[in-house]
């Protein structure tokens, strides 16, 4: 068991023997007789922004047809702070219609991906990428990833100061390898000495035993969840002014089903740096988890599992070796919600920001709602940016007033302005892709939430609540893509048609939620909602939310609110603190 | 049931045959017939080429021996040949069986008494084993053959219009060298089997004539066992064209996805308890009947009963099972066409088909299903077409030919077929071709169809196992590289291998992916490169794979690779050429003695081809 356990897992042979990221991706691409990838560059192609999948809808009938699963790669553009100028939306439309499948995905980490590109499009696809001033390394793979930030505070100053430090930050800590130039920029190949002395200054030559997350976040919005990220700053204003950031460590999202040793957590806050510490406190913790992380287990990698098995004290030592200085004390902050605001809203430069709702993300054309047409129609007359918002919607930056008119038109012609005849809590609804493209998929996820939604409407009609903002995520696994465990309402996915039901987030995204049915089906699922929502319109205090609501019911019992999401089986993994607690709410 | 054997009317010792007297008289007839069939298998596949079937103490001058030879692309002309090679032998000659490939042309001028097989393939040309000959015929140095006497069977296809061209050309060819033609040639279409026959008797009757007198008794014994049933029919027991075997089909499975334009799909049909012994490299014969709902139309538009009655070879149908089972309505031939015009009064059909040159005519017929004539050209008023007419019109129905997609190393009793549906719509109809709709779309697994083993020589892996293999197909050409591979796997045999494959798209088109990656994975095959050719703005063929990788080529030729080719003819000389190409390039070669090159690749039997 012992000796098991010190093994290194087989992805760390394939970094190291990688040459920096290279593999044989060369020889991947070139070989006509697979719509795949060699097996080990499969785990390399992360590292370059993209992951091999295939159309799962299909899958037994293409082995019966004895042809080879419809392998397609998703490709995922790092967009810092998910701010895009129009003219880098218009590339992300064409390339989405001449090398995908012709939608635009935002995701829940402010980053646009696109789905069914094929093997042979792959460099084209990236190359436009490139060209357009974005780009896809490191957007996956075991690497800091896309930085995010929050997308529309009220003072624009601030929101630039912030932004600035989230895309400096991310810059930082992007990989230094020739091999992303070589293989898709035609950059020229390293070969001698230069490859020889070719390095990665923060990384190493094996990267990071897992994923790396981090975002931005400027209270009172937590639209990036802050705490469910391994590396949060939190910004902190003082008379108007951004004084520092608080340092949140080691949250994350990711469980696997029936396994009690993993579990989501809340980043804990463990101290505050002035905003010019912001690249040695974020390098010296990437480089920390790198020399500390569990490389021996990927489920057992990430941050959050290094620092509860090294304790807080150890963290702050090994802060002092690489800093050479002590964390201030964390400051005071509040946070009051996660979701976006929809509809036109003013900064204090006189500018407007118009937040359009996609429903989980996905840009595309249907018949009366031409969302990708609309943003296309916007993209090319708008003097602003785009704001990507980490809860899959997009936000219209830096309107004049005078061009208000002519963005409003184009929003009421294309059907982008469906958010204010939306329901609330369809507007705080989040689905990570699922079915038939992510090969993690247990369970529907962005095919179907929509339709569930509407069944939960109706509950909440017949309660009198649908005036009521309530959190709603799915994913098609555990790993937490949509941050579920974030919400009031999480769904989780088992199986064809079943899913773990969590309940009792807080709306600020502060507690984590608790698993309160295994494995159920949708009639289950609103069974338990109908007669939640009648106890909530019954017994509820004034502007009290259904999560909180629930806790203080005592429906979700003490010793499950925040970190124990796993069925109750005995283990130490259970017993472990509420790092909810520790954030002033 | 067996003729005792005896030491004086057998090649056998008496130990041996107390051996086998004791096996036979145990065997039931379906036994024996299969046993015959294994043997005749056996014998078939020991040596290649030059079967000599007379007995080695039978030493005569060159003078007394009769000369069969035979080049076709598939294993037909050499069936025939071998049939009447058998027969000559049992009526006391010395026979001579020879692939024209294997035989000098300058040879001829020492040959007497020769009959020879010979197919046309595209449009007009020779097989390849007769190209040698072809050339010296018609060069600077042709001979003059005085004391030759020959005669010539030329099979081929009358939907083409250059119909049997090569045969008629050889004939040609050898009566301008001043060569006796013994015999007039006979023609066969696609149903060949009654003039096959009646070409025999020809070339029979005139050894008669010849007949020369010395060792007659040596040799019938042992040509009497050798026999007993048509050579070409032996490898299959005792199943043939005119006797088919009802095989079971197990399984159909389209294996393009849905997306494709191509419909191709797998069939698994059981062989169990047949006997039919296939090598990889062999076809199956099969027989596929007409549509019944096309065929209704067309005796509805002819105005003829269904139920009314015709006396075709001695038993009676009815019409509606003529044109299902007995008649050729997919492929047109000129001559129904100008038949169908006549009968039909149909003056405007026929000046239409009279104005049109060659090439017109040839996609005129491609175009067109005999259904699709009728409706366009229905019978004029006053004219009725009778259904003794019809069945004259029509040519008889003939079976088609499938490589096999399966090595009974690895299928055991099955055997496997890869079958693309023909569609032809040129004319704004959407037509089936006869054998694909049958096998495709009509039948269900569990039915059963008439099947029959359609052997190829000249499609086999190489004796030696480490003869390095190069594949190159299209579309459907993949099926017997997929026998081959079964039986290299098998085998655990260490051949390199290399396929090449073209078709419109990687996603949809590549037949059998997952086996072919399988294979790869395994280290059975060394490359693997495609022409997916609508993938990318301009289209990649196999033949640009070959020059592309003209470096590895030339280096496995270097390695005494062969080269095989399956699929289209036009596939098969493209990719010759691109051969060619590499072989200037890579050696530094004019383009004449690059041509020299190939040639001589092609006569050391290093060029494979199974094309249609």
């Amino acid at each position: 068991m012992a000796e098991a356990a010190n093994k290194l897992t087989p992805v760390e042979g394939i970094k190291a023997r990688s040459r920096l990221l290279r593999g044989t991706l060369l020889e991947s691409l070139a070989d006509s007789a697979t719509g795949a990838l060699a097996e080990d560059d499969t785990q390399l192609s992360k590292f370059h922004g993209f992951y091999q999948q295939d159309d799962r809808d299909v899958r037994d009938e293409r082995r019966r047809q004895m042809l080879e699963p419809d392998h397609q790669f998703m490709i995922r553009a790092r967009v810092p702070g998910g701010i895009c100028t129009p003219r880098q939306w218009l590339a992300m439309d064409a390339i989405a219609a001449e090398h995908a499948n012709g939608t635009i995905r935002l995701t829940t980490r402010q980053a646009f991906q696109l789905h069914g590109v094929v093997k042979r499009r792959l460099k084209p696809t990236i190359k436009a990428i490139n060209d357009s001033l974005l780009d896809t390394i490191a957007a996956c793979g075991d690497v800091n990833r896309n930085v995010m930030s929050t997308v529309l505070p009220e003072k624009s100053a601030l929101h630039r100061r912030v932004f600035d430090d989230a895309r400096a930050v991310s810059n930082h800590l992007t990989p230094h390898t020739r091999a992303y130039a070589e293989i898709w920029l035609d950059g020229e190949k390293l070969t001698g000495e230069a490859a020889a002395q070719e390095h990665e200054p923060i990384y190493g030559a094996t990267y990071l035993p897992r994923k790396f997350k981090m975002s931005f976040a400027i209270p009172p919005r937590n639209d990036v969840d802050a705490f469910a990220h391994d590396l949060s700053f939190i910004a902190i204003v003082e008379a108007g002014e951004l004084t520092g950031y608080n340092v949140a460590v080691g949250g994350g999202m990711g469980v696997t089903h029936g396994d009690p040793k993993t579990y989501p957590r809340l980043a804990t806050v463990v101290g505050f740096c002035l905003p010019e510490q912001v690249l040695q406190v974020s390098e010296a913790i990437v480089k920390i988890q790198r020399d500390a992380g569990d490389r021996t287990d990927r489920k057992h990698a990430r941050l959050k599992y290094t620092l509860d098995d090294r304790g807080e004290a150890w963290l702050h030592e090994q802060l002092k070796q690489h800093l050479g200085y002590d964390l201030g004390a964390p400051r005071e902050y509040h946070f009051t919600h996660t979701g976006d605001q929809l509809g036109w809203q003013q900064t204090d430069d006189g500018l407007w920001h118009l937040g359009l709702f996609i429903e989980n993300g996905r840009v595309k054309d249907v018949a009366g709602n031409r969302q990708l047409s609309g943003l296309r129609a916007i993209a090319q007359v708008l003097k602003g940016e785009f704001r990507l918002t980490p809860n899959q919607n997009v936000v219209v930056s830096r309107v004049a007033d005078e061009d208000r008119a002519e963005i409003d038109e184009i929003v009421a012609s294309h059907g982008l302005d469906s958010w204010n005849r939306l329901s609330l809590i369809r507007q705080h609804a989040l689905a990570c892709v699922g079915f038939p493209t992510c090969g993690l998929a247990m369970a529907e996820s962005e095919r179907y939430l929509p339709e569930l939604v509407g069944r939960i409407e109706a509950l909440l009609e017949k309660h009198r609540l649908l005036d009521q903002a309530i959190t709603i995520r799915m994913t098609g696994c555990p790993n937490g893509c949509a941050r579920p465990y974030l919400s009031e309402i999480g769904l989780v996915g088992k199986g064809p048609g079943l899913y773990n039901l969590h309940l009792g987030a807080a709306f600020n995204g502060t507690r984590l939620n608790s698993l309160f049915r295994e494995s159920v089906q949708e009639n289950d699922v609103l069974e338990v909602l109908d007669r939640l929502f009648a106890d909530y319109a019954a017994g509820r205090n004034d502007q009290e939310h259904f999560g909180d609501f629930l806790l203080r019911q005592g429906l979700l019992s003490h010793s499950t609110h925040s970190t124990q999401i796993q069925p109750p089986i005995q283990t130490s993994a259970q017993t472990r603190p509420v790092n909810g607690q520790q954030v002033s709410s | 049931m067996f003729q005792a054997l005896r030491t004086d009317n057998s090649p056998f010792t008496s130990q041996q045959i107390e051996l086998l007297q004791s096996s036979l008289v145990s065997l039931d007839a379906a036994q024996a017939a299969w046993l015959s069939g294994y043997i005749a298998g056996r014998l078939s596949t020991s040596s290649e080429l030059n079967l000599p079937l007379a007995a080695p103490a039978a030493e005569t001058s060159a003078q007394q021996k009769f000369h069969v030879f035979y080049a076709s692309q598939t294993g037909t002309g050499e069936g025939i040949a071998g049939d009447l090679a058998t027969q000559l032998q049992q009526a006391g000659w010395s026979v001579e069986l020879q692939n024209m490939g294997s035989v000098r042309p300058a040879q001829l001028k020492k040959l007497t008494h020769v009959a020879i097989v010979i197919s046309t393939h595209g449009e007009g040309d020779p097989p390849d084993d007769a190209i040698d000959w072809f050339d010296y015929l018609q060069g600077p140095r042709a001979p003059r053959l005085e004391s030759l006497n020959f005669t010539v069977l030329a099979l081929g296809d009358r939907s083409y219009e250059k119909y049997c061209e090569a045969g008629k050309k050889l004939e040609a060819l050898l009566l301008a060298t001043g060569a006796r033609a013994y015999s007039n040639r006979v023609d066969c279409d696609l149903d060949y089997a009654a003039n096959a026959i009646q070409w025999s008797g020809q070339v029979l009757g005139y050894a008669r004539e010849q007949q020369a007198p010395a060792d007659q008794s040596a040799k019938r014994g042992v040509a009497q066992h050798l026999s007993v049933v048509p050579s070409h029919e032996l490898g299959a027991g005792a199943w043939s064209r005119t006797r088919p075997f009802k095989a079971t089909l197990e399984r159909v499975q389209k294996i393009t996805a849905l997306e494709s334009d191509k419909h191709v799909y797998h069939l698994e049909l059981s062989l169990a308890d047949s006997g039919i012994a296939y090598q990889p490299g062999d076809a199956l014969g099969v027989w596929a009947y007409n549509n019944h709902e096309v065929v209704s139309s067309i005796l509805a538009r002819l105005n003829i009963a269904a139920d009314a009655e015709i006396e075709l070879e001695g038993h009676v149908h009815s019409a509606h099972e003529v044109l299902v089972r007995h008649r050729e309505i997919t492929r047109l031939s000129a001559d129904t066409v100008q038949a169908y015009a006549a009968a039909s009064g149909q003056v405007g059909l026929q000046n239409r088909f009279d104005a049109l040159d060659a090439q017109e005519r040839r996609a005129f017929i491609e175009q067109r299903q005999f259904i699709d004539l009728v409706d366009e050209y229905p019978p004029v008023e006053g004219s009725v077409v009778r259904l003794d007419t019809l069945a004259e019109i029509l040519r008889p129905l003939a079976p088609r030919s499938y490589s096999i997609a399966s090595s009974r190393a690895t299928v055991d009793e099955e055997v496997h077929l890869t079958v693309a549906t023909l569609y032809s719509n040129a004319i704004g109809v959407e037509r089936k071709g006869v054998a694909s709709a049958y096998l495709n779309h009509h039948l269900q697994a569990g039915d059963e169809v008439g099947v029959f083993l359609e052997s190829n020589k000249r499609f086999r892996l190489p004796e030696n196992r480490h003869t390095p293999i190069i594949l190159v197909a299209a579309g459907t050409g993949i099926a017997p590289y997929r026998a081959f591979l079964q039986q290299l796997e098998q085998e655990e045999a260490n051949t390199p291998v290399w396929l090449i494959f073209g078709n419109p798209h990687l996603r949809t088109d590549f037949l059998y992916q997952r086996e072919w990656l399988e294979w790869r994975q395994k280290g059975l095959l060394q490359h693997i490169d495609c022409a997916f050719s609508r993938d990318q703005a301009e289209k990649v063929y196999v033949q640009h794979i070959v020059r592309q990788q003209g470096e590895r080529l030339d280096q496995w030729l270097r390695n005494d690779a062969r080269i095989y080719l399956c699929g289209g003819l036009a596939m098969g000389k493209d990719v010759e050429q691109a051969v060619q190409d590499v072989l200037a390039e890579q050696r530094g070669l004019a383009a004449e003695a690059a041509a020299e090159a190939f040639a001589e690749l092609r006569r050391q039997g290093r060029i494979l081809k199974d094309l249609y």
